[in-house]
């Protein structure tokens, strides 16, 4: 049977999602593109979680109010690409992968750094870099990426 | 507690791991283990009440590539059936489950998908919620990292260390004529390899591949007489941590912790006493945080097969250390087998950074009287 | 102000970009390269001697394995058919049109084709039907060499002759 030749196929497969947000994702992805805000909830178990679900994930229960948090915090984790995987990458390597605990915020979000990846430390601080106006749609890019702290 | 049946580990089949079989589709691959996992217990297929299987399309691009499945595991007449979009060692559990509820008293357990035939960062993107996480592009390299970055600063663990966890994993993989990667490589060796996603280089990064599982599962009555030495199962739990990676703590594994706790209490054991660990570590920061949450330390006792640092087909990893565990109780492991192994434990994870966590108690006796 | 807008954004849109990397496997290889030589191919189940086409390397139904490749005629009996009137996205066919279970003769199962060459109220359970392949040098070794199935003109297939191959 090993002498039957191979047949081989590559395919890419492609689905277009449109995701609904609800209210609490929705408003605050609106908040980045809007506002240039960043906006987090206070829920029960949790603090002030950044980004927002609208319910706690320590208990269920649905989210309280809004806080809004300083667009610069300390890495948590860091994790440094040295490969860029295409088509899912959002730069060339290097380039990293971070938590960050914004300040005023009680749990960290995931986000990248683009630039001076070199000298990313946990407890490195970070500011947030702004897309541009034009380039702000309501996602969480609407923050390019976030860079070491001057 | 309340009295369990004891059920065991009768049969454990596996086709060696390789990068990629251009010969065979997935349910071809699974089809030779099927049959040799019911020959090697004396039966066929009419003497299996259930079957349930793990595995996941994404994995090879095939929607409802589970059903095709099926035309291997001798579904005719009409079978009990169920599949789980999950590593086939959560199918083992619910098996479990089915015969405490006296549903069954024998069940086979699949796990297949060919892991060469997609690209598993593009695939487990898709475990991340679509709003917040998944748009960066992280992948199971990624959050790994980031889980491994976190460990490090906590524990003050090294890159050395890192390394010498992978050549101890390298070293036993040597002697598991099952393993991908058979090679031996030394520390020096693994902390030369250049970065993939650091703190994690290349070398500490587990190789998929293509491959293809059945374990037989059978109650006290029928297990003894389709295995000489059954592998009872004394204890298991399992436990879910948060989606979010940010609203956990990554550098430790809680989830991993109380599923031990509770799969070991279960046994009526400790983790010191088991003579096997197969954890599912796909990384040896992985491998850290889990010994961690067990209590226990490095030694010959974790992965004697070589874990999956020598061979991980994603969606079976966790059913082939249940499988392992299993050969080493039963006195079927042959060039890697530990000696008189008694008690052994087997890890499965699911998710990112050890979200998930799954944890079976096997012993060469049975544990309700 | 002390809240974000009151507007949501509604949508994230994603795009899931899957890139995968089939292999074809040696007995569906086998059973399309036969294709550009207008054969097609079943298997033998070795227990009970059931054919099924395409081949199987076993028989779902008797759990054994399908050993024997065996040639099956182009040409064979409609056992149940639909007429469609819905287009189907990214394939150009003119609606309505008729699929259709065929029951080649020699095989156990039916595979799936589209009836043409004639009208979609003349389709009939049991009607004779032939393959009507893509000239010679055009065909590739996949599913599209055979472009369709046509009525032979044959009488129909008396129906116990089929049923138990719909």
């Amino acid at each position: 049977m090993s002498s039957v030749p191979i047949m081989r196929l590559d395919v890419v497969s492609e689905f277009p999602y449109k995701h609904s947000t609800g209210e609490t994702i929705g408003r605050f992805l609106a908040g980045l593109k809007e506002q240039k805000k960043i906006w987090g909830q206070r829920v029960a178990g949790l603090g002030v979680v950044v980004p927002p679900l609208g319910y706690s994930e320590a208990d269920g229960s649905a989210g309280g109010e809004w806080v809004e948090v300083k667009p610069t915090g300390v890495v948590t984790a860091v994790a440094v690409v040295h490969e860029a995987v295409e088509g899912l990458h959002p730069f060339p390597a290097p380039f990293a992968f971070v938590l960050v605990k914004l300040d005023g915020a009680d749990t960290a979000m995931a986000h990248v750094v683009k630039d001076g990846v070199e000298q990313l430390r946990i407890g490195t601080r970070v500011e947030a870099v702004w897309a541009p106006d034009e380039a702000r749609i309501g996602s969480i890019r609407d923050i390019a990426c976030f860079k070491v702290a001057s | 507690m309340a009295k369990l049946r004891n059920v065991a580990i009768v049969g454990f089949a596996q086709a060696p791991i390789v990068v990629r079989d251009e010969h065979r589709v997935a349910s071809e691959i699974l089809y030779p283990q099927v049959r040799r996992a019911l020959a090697d217990c004396g039966v066929e297929r009419d003497a299996i009440d259930y079957q349930v299987a793990g595995s996941a399309d994404y994995v090879d691009g095939r929607p409802f590539g589970f059903v095709a499945a099926l035309d291997v595991t001798g579904t005719w007449p009409p079978r009990q059936d169920l599949h789980l979009e999950m590593d086939a060692a959560f199918a083992a559990h619910y098996a479990w489950i089915r015969m405490q509820a006296g549903d069954c008293d024998t069940a086979i357990v699949c796990g297949y998908g060919k892991n060469s035939e997609g690209e598993p960062e593009h695939v487990l993107n898709l475990e991340l919620d679509p709003y917040y996480q998944a748009p960066l592009g992280l992948g199971p390299t990624s959050t790994a990292a980031l889980q491994a970055s976190a460990f490090m600063a906590r524990t003050g663990t090294t890159d050395r260390t890192l390394a010498e966890v992978a050549a101890r994993n390298r070293t036993a993989g040597v002697r598991n004529p099952d393993a991908l990667v058979r090679a031996r490589a030394t520390a020096d060796d693994l902390e030369r390899t250049p970065w993939a996603v650091a703190p994690l280089r290349k070398g500490y990064l587990a190789p998929t591949g293509d491959s293809a599982v059945c374990v037989v599962l059978a109650t006290e009555g029928k297990a003894e007489k389709m295995c000489e030495r059954p592998a009872w199962i004394r204890g298991v739990d399992q436990r879910i941590e948060r989606q979010t990676l940010g609203s956990r703590d990554l550098s430790a594994s809680a989830g991993a912790r109380l599923a031990a706790e509770k799969a070991l209490a279960m046994a009526g054991v400790g983790a010191r006493e088991a003579d096997v660990v197969e954890l599912a570590a796909t990384n040896p920061a992985e491998e850290l945080i889990l010994l961690e949450a067990l209590g226990i330390g490095p030694s010959d006792a974790v992965n004697p097969s070589g874990g999956p640092l020598c061979g991980h087909p994603f969606m079976m990893t966790g059913l082939i250390r249940l499988g392992e565990a299993f050969r080493q109780l039963a006195g079927r492991a042959g060039d890697h087998a530990v000696p008189r192994a008694r008690t052994a434990i087997a890890h499965a994870t699911l998710g990112h950074c050890l979200q998930q966590n799954l944890f079976f108690v096997l012993g060469t006796e049975r544990r309700w009287t | 102000m002390n809240e974000p807008p009151k507007e949501p954004v509604k949508y994230v849109e994603t795009t899931i970009h899957l890139p995968y990397h089939y292999v074809a496997g040696d007995v569906r290889a086998r059973y399309l390269h036969a294709l550009k030589e207008k054969k097609i191919l079943g298997a033998r189940c070795s227990k009970a001697g059931k054919i099924f086409v395409p081949p199987l390397v076993a028989s779902p139904e008797s759990f054994a394995p399908c050993e024997e490749f065996i040639e099956i005629a182009a040409c064979g009996v409609v056992t149940t058919y639909c007429v469609v009137n819905i287009p189907v996205i990214g394939r150009n066919i003119e609606i309505p049109y008729v699929a259709a279970s065929v029951a080649l003769d020699g095989a156990d199962i039916s595979i799936f084709a589209m009836i043409q060459e004639c009208k979609p109220e003349d389709v009939r359970m049991g009607m004779r039907v032939e393959a009507v392949w893509k000239p010679d040098g055009e065909r590739q070794g996949d599913h599209e060499d055979i472009q369709y199935f046509r009525p032979t003109g044959e009488p129909d297939a008396p129906r116990e002759s089929f049923l138990h191959r719909l």
